[in-house]
């Protein structure tokens, strides 16, 4: 009797200790797919600099030309100029960002000092519903209803604008609205969630000292969750920056388009860094203009990678988490 | 509020004057407010309206191909064969994922202590989420197509979607396990149990809610996901799409709608209303799905919860 409790018992801490060995491999697993990652596309990063690109022209010149077949020579020579596709990212990123902190703060807001419970039970699910919303889903919304519509807008002034070709409605434009709606979700969520951080009690004190509702907002609850709040704008533009097949779709150019400082711009089809690599990489796998990609996508990575330290620095300022 | 009705007549000029300024502050406070409060207002019903819009209006654009007799077979005009991969690839990429990130929550919740080790794994899963998707979708295809030979292949679509929903399967299963109370751990260890019969048997069944609610909200993101498969799994179906083979590569719903939408018209064999069609009837069907986990997430939690605590 007792020999076969001992016996059970020694199985028992057998057991715990092999589920204590496989849980520990699966979270070291997740460091190991991360550091995966940074060394896999850092190894095949800095290829082409050695194969006719230069560090310098790589960031400065706007000619993506990886298989040299826009060669104005004709010599097929190819060319590694990614400035285009960088100011393009930039550009729709921060156009973006523009328009959605704003909304996102007046909403969140709204959402924790202001709103009836009632609005508060519709609205939640409808936010929670929208960060999940297939990014093809919302490029394809892009193409029928923001393309066109803003097509039929700028036609008429397309002589005051500077554009040249026909327009469509495609560009920078139309970029930007697509990302308002994938990012503002995610700002809104993380915005909520840092105003709820606050306590109450700071809500109190503003108003005991007989502040208005709205100074109580602004000047007590806003300074208050700063830094949180300056967490979901970061988190906000690290998903614009990487978000891909909404941008592709109603970005749909190959180079900059020729006048740069016109408003028109905007309404031009355009180019930047993931639609590049969605719509060539397939093609380019196997061929000497495949490793161009791959400087594109260590970009596009050190780049997220810098604005998730951002983040985080920022939520570990923040008073109330 | 005038101010004869709260002054009374025995002040001396001057103080009336200081009490008028000082009305005059609480008066422009007031309008503030008001301005304030109504510009709130307005701007959350547009956002508000301007969701509920895009989604009525997807699911309104694509109702008709929901009754378009050639929609539900597997041709090209039809999406049978993309939502056979769609849930393929679901429930392959849940095996590896629901699993393996489970295993790593319960390590980092039950296993270990606070500390610069769950501080690393923390920051290695913010990090890892931060990725865009299109480029783990190239990492996915450096490692599991060409380094590990597996091509492009459902199999290595599944791996990709194991690392990218990672980071959100870890976080939302650490919640549910931070959720169930510290009193029933302590209860099932004093009566003798060792650390893994106390998981199995306490806190396991405890956090059950919270774990199926992860596991459908991450289920809404491999349905959803298309920039890490274009390159993993590729936008083409082989003759034979219906079997379990996971060395075969194939399109879901989501490849399926960007392949259209890039492609022209002549290269799907469709004409150009046919392929409007099929284009609103996939984003439809994507819209419905989403809509489906969501509600799916709300109440099977709560519903099991009913149940175990009946029990």
């Amino acid at each position: 009797m007792q020999y076969s409790q001992q016996q059970s018992s020694q199985r028992g801490r057998l057991l715990n200790q092999l589920a204590r060995a496989i849980c520990f491999l699966c979270a070291i697993l997740l460091i190991a797919v991360i550091v995966a990652v940074f060394i896999f596309i850092g190894a095949k990063a800095f290829r082409i600099f050695s194969e006719g690109g230069n560090l310098k022209t790589f960031f400065t010149v706007d000619n993506w030309d990886p298989t040299g077949v826009y060669d104005p020579t004709g010599n097929g020579t190819a060319s590694y100029g990614a400035f285009g596709l960088i100011l393009g990212s930039v550009v729709i990123t921060l156009g973006s960002i523009i328009i959605v902190t704003p909304l996102a703060l007046f909403t969140a807001v709204f959402f924790t000092e202001m709103a009836p419970k009632w609005l508060v039970t519709f609205l939640k699910p409808l936010i929670e519903i929208f960060t999940g919303v297939p990014s093809v889903v919302i490029g394809f919304l892009g193409l029928i209803i923001i393309v066109p519509a803003l097509s039929r807008l700028v036609t008429p002034f397309q002589k005051q604008l500077g554009i040249l070709g026909a327009t469509g409605g495609f560009g920078w434009g139309a970029a930007i609205l697509v990302l308002v709606i994938m990012v503002l979700p995610t700002v809104l969520s993380v915005s909520i969630d840092s105003l709820r951080a606050v306590p109450g009690s700071v809500r109190e004190a503003s108003l005991a000292l007989g502040s208005t509702r709205w100074q109580m907002m602004y000047k007590a609850i806003i300074p208050a969750a700063a830094s949180g709040l300056g967490t979901a704008v970061v988190l906000g533009m690290a998903r614009a920056i990487g978000e891909t097949l909404a941008v592709a779709m109603v970005l749909s150019g190959r180079n900059l388009p020729q006048k740069l400082l016109s408003l028109g711009a905007l309404f031009q089809p355009n180019v930047n860094v993931t639609q590049q690599i969605a719509q060539n990489f397939g093609e380019a796998v196997g061929t000497v203009s495949e490793d161009a990609y791959w400087t594109l996508a260590f970009v596009l990575l050190v780049v997220s990678f810098i604005f998730i330290c951002i983040s985080r620095y920022l939520a570990s300022r923040s008073v109330y988490k | 509020m005038s101010i004869h009705s709260v002054t009374p007549s025995t002040l001396s000029p001057a103080e009336k004057q200081r009490a008028a300024r000082l009305l005059d502050v609480v008066r422009r406070l007031n309008r503030n407010n008001a301005i304030a409060s109504s510009l709130l207002w307005v701007v959350t019903m547009l956002v508000a309206l301007v969701f509920l819009a895009i989604i009525v209006n997807i699911i309104w654009t694509g109702f008709p191909a929901f009754f378009a007799s050639t929609f539900y077979t597997a041709t090209t005009a039809g999406i049978a064969k993309e939502l056979f991969n769609s849930f393929y690839i679901l429930i392959l990429s849940e095996i590896f994922l629901f699993p393996i990130s489970l295993a790593a929550a319960i390590f980092l919740v039950e296993y270990t202590r606070q500390g610069p080790f769950v501080t690393v794994i923390h920051f290695a899963a913010e990090t890892l989420a931060g990725v865009p998707s299109l480029v783990l979708g190239m990492f996915g295809f450096l490692v599991f197509s060409i380094n590990l030979h597996m091509g492009v292949s459902r199999l290595a679509g599944a791996l990709t979607m194991l690392c990218l929903n990672f980071p959100l399967a870890l976080r939302l299963f650490e919640d549910a396990l931070n959720n169930v109370p510290r009193e029933q751990r302590e209860g099932a260890l004093a009566l003798g149990a060792t650390k893994w019969q106390s998981i199995w048997t306490v806190v396991l069944p405890s956090a059950l809610p919270g774990i199926i609610t992860g596991l459908i909200l991450t289920a809404g993101k491999i349905i959803g996901e298309a920039a890490a498969l274009l390159f993993t799994m590729g936008t083409n179906n082989p003759s034979e799409v219906f079997t379990l083979s996971p060395f075969i590569a194939s399109d879901t719903l989501t490849t399926r709608l960007y392949y259209l939408t890039q492609q022209g018209i002549n290269t799907s064999g469709l004409n150009a209303a046919g392929e409007a069609a099929l284009d609103a009837g996939l984003a439809a069907t994507l819209i419905v799905f989403l809509l489906l986990i969501n509600i799916l997430a709300r109440y099977v939690g709560r519903l099991i919860q009913r149940k175990l605590t009946a029990a």
